[in-house]
Formats: structure tokens, sequence, C-alpha cells
């Protein structure tokens, strides 16, 4: 009888452990990202949505969720392919549901927390609110926020993620798009040959040592390293096409001093993201390098750089190809963190 | 020692809550017109110039409210922001809590979401960009929106859009309204204070005087939006105050 009392409270104790010991479970767990020793430090401020396990993991289901998109069809992972740095791989444009095509290729995903601005023509100015543009263009995803929402908001499983992410299940649009931003932060490419040479770990062979010192002599003002872009908007000579009509940043600011000026795009991973060029146009590095050769067509906002051409023989092509190369990061690629998830 | 914390926080608890417990309640009740009359939807009005039209959609952002003391000083009130929308009767009512006890002679605020919020990402309840108030293509907020017919306009569907946004120093719009209480407000005390406002859209044509036909769709920042701006700052009037 002495001892039942005893029993009974000890097993109740025992319980309060075992409760306690799953809440402390479900808590986020922070995440601390390794930054590359030879970058400069992160623009992206995680101070307003620091990293945990739970959130990037929220994020990533959301990246391959094909239920995103208005007619369940098409996840951002349909067009942001991991093989292709989470360019479309063969896609000159991008396109969605229904058969929609917008006028400019998929941007490659990676280091991210670098920039300041997104798409082709830097109209989206956080990383948090990117994601809203390929959720709602009714050539991309084409979905209503609001409906979309609903949606996520009546789904266990979201319910279930979203309290593990943030503690409690309520579904918002500022909490989607953070945890978005949660996954997309752990896209680091920062593990190319390149950068083992950078940090005196490996040696460039003859032929990509060539194709550096060119790379430094005519690309590295605009692809500027160690991020291979200075993100800057240029206007690079590529000849305007009629059909699509993209003025570039000028629709951003409105400025004609911004007619035909797109992103520098990133060249780490250049030779797995092709096509090339803001809408797809070339399918090859080669017609890329004989672009800047002889293809340049100059307008009135036309970098002075470029605009003589680069000048590019058949021996420097195929060095500037070798050192292109060992930009391409295969831990990044086939990093298991960030590869497709199945959605039931 | 422990006692002495335990007792200063008892203290400052203390004097927390009597201070909260002083402030006033500060609300405000607009009514939308268009010129004379009361707005409805889907109804039929002119514009000053004589142009008809009907409204289908009002809404706009207002932030950043402070108040004018006797001694033309600015008390600024916590950061709220709010958007009224025509078709949502509760949200033409502000409600303030919180207001320190003084002479008060006006208020300010701005009419739209200040330039931070519109680089800081996502944000949660008013400013939740499921709402529509918000450029996927070029970030940043609409500030103001009216959408509705006229016949005047040669589209198939005789639609005008007026979205106006612009927070970068080019194509800012941004808009603080000031306006003078009709007499000063003495608040002391616990006290629920109601100030009746109109905003009237007719405001949103005049003086540079904007027709339909000249631009029927304004959906980004620009020379067009900066115009309207400049009109409808002066949509506001304060038309009574209830103690």
């Amino acid at each position: 009888m002495k001892y039942k009392a005893t029993y009974i409270v000890a097993g109740f104790c025992l319980l309060i452990v075992l409760v306690q010991g799953a809440i402390v479970q479900q808590k986020p767990m922070p995440v601390q990202l390794i930054f590359p020793a030879h970058f400069p430090p992160p623009v992206y401020d995680f101070k307003h949505n620091p990293l945990t396990r739970q959130g990037i993991a929220l994020g990533r289901f959301m990246f391959y969720d094909f239920r995103l998109s208005k007619d369940s069809t098409v996840s951002c992972g349909f067009c942001h392919q991991q093989f292709a740095a989470f360019g479309h791989f063969d896609h000159a444009l991008a396109h969605g549901v229904a058969g929609g095509q917008g006028i400019r290729s998929v941007p490659t995903l990676f280091n991210l927390i670098w920039q300041k601005e997104f798409m082709w023509d830097g109209g989206v100015n956080h990383l948090d609110i990117q994601p809203l543009t390929p959720l709602t263009d009714r050539n991309e995803m084409a979905s209503d926020l609001p409906d979309l929402l609903t949606k996520m908001r009546s789904d266990t499983q979201y319910r279930r993620m979203f309290k593990e992410a943030y503690g409690s299940d309520s579904i918002t649009s500022e909490r989607m798009f953070k945890a978005f931003s949660q996954f997309v932060a752990t896209m680091i490419s920062a593990n190319a040959k390149y950068d083992s040479v950078m940090l005196h770990k490996a040696d460039f062979t003859a032929e990509e040592a060539a194709g550096y010192k060119i790379y430094q002599k005519k690309c590295a003002a605009c692809h500027k390293e160690p991020l291979f872009t200075d993100f800057s908007y240029r206007s690079n000579g590529l000849p305007y096409l009629e059909a699509l009509n993209d003025v570039g940043r000028m629709k951003i600011t409105g400025s004609t001093d911004d007619n035909l000026r797109f992103k520098v795009p990133s060249l780490r991973n250049v030779l797995k993201s092709a096509p090339y060029m803001h809408d797809g146009r070339f399918f090859d590095i080669f017609q890329v390098f004989d672009f800047y050769d002889h293809g340049i067509k100059v307008t009135a906002t036309t970098d002075p750089l470029v605009k003589d051409g680069l000048s590019l023989n058949a021996q420097e092509k195929r060095q500037l190809y070798f050192f292109l190369n060992t930009l391409t990061d295969d831990s990044f690629i086939k990093n298991e963190g960030l590869s497709e998830i199945l959605i039931n | 020692m422990i006692l002495r914390i335990f007792l200063s926080l008892i203290i400052v608890v203390g004097i927390v809550t009597s201070v909260k417990g002083q402030s006033s309640f500060f609300r405000m009740s607009i009514t939308h017109m268009v010129g004379n009359d009361t707005m409805q939807r889907e109804t039929n009005y002119y514009t000053p110039t004589g142009e008809p039209f009907t409204i289908s959609r009002f809404r706009y952002f207002l932030s950043n409210f402070a108040l004018l003391t006797a001694d033309d000083k600015y008390i600024s009130l916590a950061p709220t922001y709010f958007l009224i929308d025509e078709s949502k009767p509760a949200s033409k009512i502000i409600e303030l809590p919180d207001i320190p006890s003084g002479k008060y002679k006006g208020v300010r605020f701005l009419l739209g979401v200040d330039s931070i919020k519109n680089v800081s990402g996502p944000q949660s309840g008013a400013l939740a960009v499921e709402s529509g108030m918000f450029w996927s293509w070029n970030s940043g907020y609409i500030m103001a929106q009216v959408e509705g017919h006229s016949p005047l306009i040669q589209s198939p569907t005789r639609e005008f859009v007026f979205h106006v946004g612009g927070y970068k120093v080019k194509d800012q719009i941004l808009k603080y309204i000031s306006l003078t209480f009709p007499e000063n407000l003495e608040l002391s005390g616990k006290q629920n204070v109601t100030l009746q406002m109109t905003a009237d859209l007719n405001k949103w044509f005049l003086p540079d005087t904007i027709r339909f036909q000249q631009q029927p769709v304004i959906m980004a920042p620009s020379y067009q939006a900066k115009r309207i701006a400049a009109n409808y700052q002066h949509m506001f009037q304060i038309i009574g105050i209830q103690k």
C-alpha cells in the first residue's frame, strides 16, 4: 500500500518527463550554415528568419510540392532541377500550368543569400518575397494566393509541418515564404574544383589555368569572383527579339538607360545550366563564346566592355571551356539535402 | 536581494499598468464619398469634369499615425497598418489604442506603406500580400487602388484600373496626410474618442485633371501614378469628433 503511492507518483513523474521530452523534441532545431571562407558575408539577414531543421524541411517539401500550382501539375522543382543547378535543363523559356509560356529562361538557384535583387530584371527586392512571382504568374504556377493558403490550411500534413517549424499550426503567407527562403538559403554552391584551387587544395591543369587567365582578362569584370557575378544589370549586345519584346530592366525602372539590361548571371555550374542568356537562345556554351566573339549588336545601352567583341580564337574557347568546367560543383548538384522528395 | 528585485519588479509592473490604464482610445471612422454622395459600388457617378463611371473596388493603406500636440510636437503612435476596403465595412473603422494624455490639435498619417516595409519581404496582418495589394513583378505595395468602369473607355471591358504605388525615390508617391481637429482635443484618463472622417474619391481626379480615356490602366510606379497621388492626398476631411 505504502509502495503503491510511490509507484503512482513515480509513474506520474515519468509521464511528465516523457511528455516534456516529446515537447522538447518538437521544438524547432536551430541550424547554423557554414559560409564559404573565400566568400563575402551573405547579404540575407537571418535575424528575421532564423534557420531551423524543421523550417528547412518545410521549405523543401513545399519546393517539390506540385499541389502548390493551380492545377497541381507544376512544383518549383519542376522548373528548377537540381541536376541543372536548379535551372531548367534544355528549356529556353520557362513554362508552367496549362501550356503557359513566359518570355525568359529559368534562372539557376544557388548562393541566393548573397543576392539582393531577384529575377532577370531585378524586379524582386527580397529573397523572402521572390516565390510570390512564380507561384502566382499565370504562365508558371498560376495559383491564387488566398486559395493556395486555404488549400494548405486544410491539409493535416502542412498543419503539422508548420507547427513543427514555427511552434503553432497557423499557416500564413509570411511563414510560407520564409520557409521557402530557409530551404533556398541552404543551396550554397562553393565546392567546385575552382574553389579547391583557390583554397590551395588542388591545382588547375595547364588548359584550365590558361582558361582562367582568359576569364580574368575578358569575363571577370562582370562575372566577378568568387560569386562569378557582380549582380549588376548590363546590356551585353544580345540582339533584341521582336517576338519576345523583352526590354529587361527598363520595365522595372522606367528609365531608357536600362533598356535591354539584364542581371549578370553567375558562371558557377554554367556547363550544367544550358541553355544560356535571359531568353535561353544559346543551347551550347560555344555559341555563347561565338556570340561574344562576333555576334554583338551594339545599341545605345550596350556595355562598353563588350562593344567591340571579346575576340576568342579556337584555342582560347577550348581553354575557357576547360576553366568553366572547374566551376561545376558536383557536391552541390548531388547534395542529397536538396534533392527532390516524393509528395504523396 | 531577491526580495528587492521582486519588489522593484512589482513597482515597475504597477507603473506600466497604471500608465496603460490611463491611456485613451482613438477611433477613426471613415465614410467613403464620391463628391456629395456616399460611395456605393456599381452605382453611377460623375467625376468633377463630368465623366461618368462606376466603382467596383476601392482600397488603400493607412499607417504611421501620429498626433500633433497643442505645442506642435508629433507623438508617434504604435506602428500599425490598416487596409481600408470599401467592400469591408469593418475596415473603415480604425482603432488606435494607448493614446497618452495630452492636448492635441491634429492627426497625421501616411496614405500608403512606408518604404521600409516595401523592402522587408513578406509581412502578416493587413500587409499580407494575399490581399493583392503587392506587385509581384516589381516588388512594392500598391498604396491605393480604385477600379471601375466608364462608358468613355474604348477597351472591350471599358474598365479603368488605377493601382497607385511606388516607394523608390524616382517614383515615390507616399503622402503624409495632416488633418487639423475642429477644436483642440484634451485627453486625460481613459477616454474613447471617435473621429468622423470622409474620403472623397472625386479628389483623385483634380486639380491635375485625370481623364479615363487618357490612361485607363495604371498598374506600375509611374508618372501617371504620381499625378494621381498628388491629387488624392487631399481626399480626407474631418467632419466631427465624438468624445
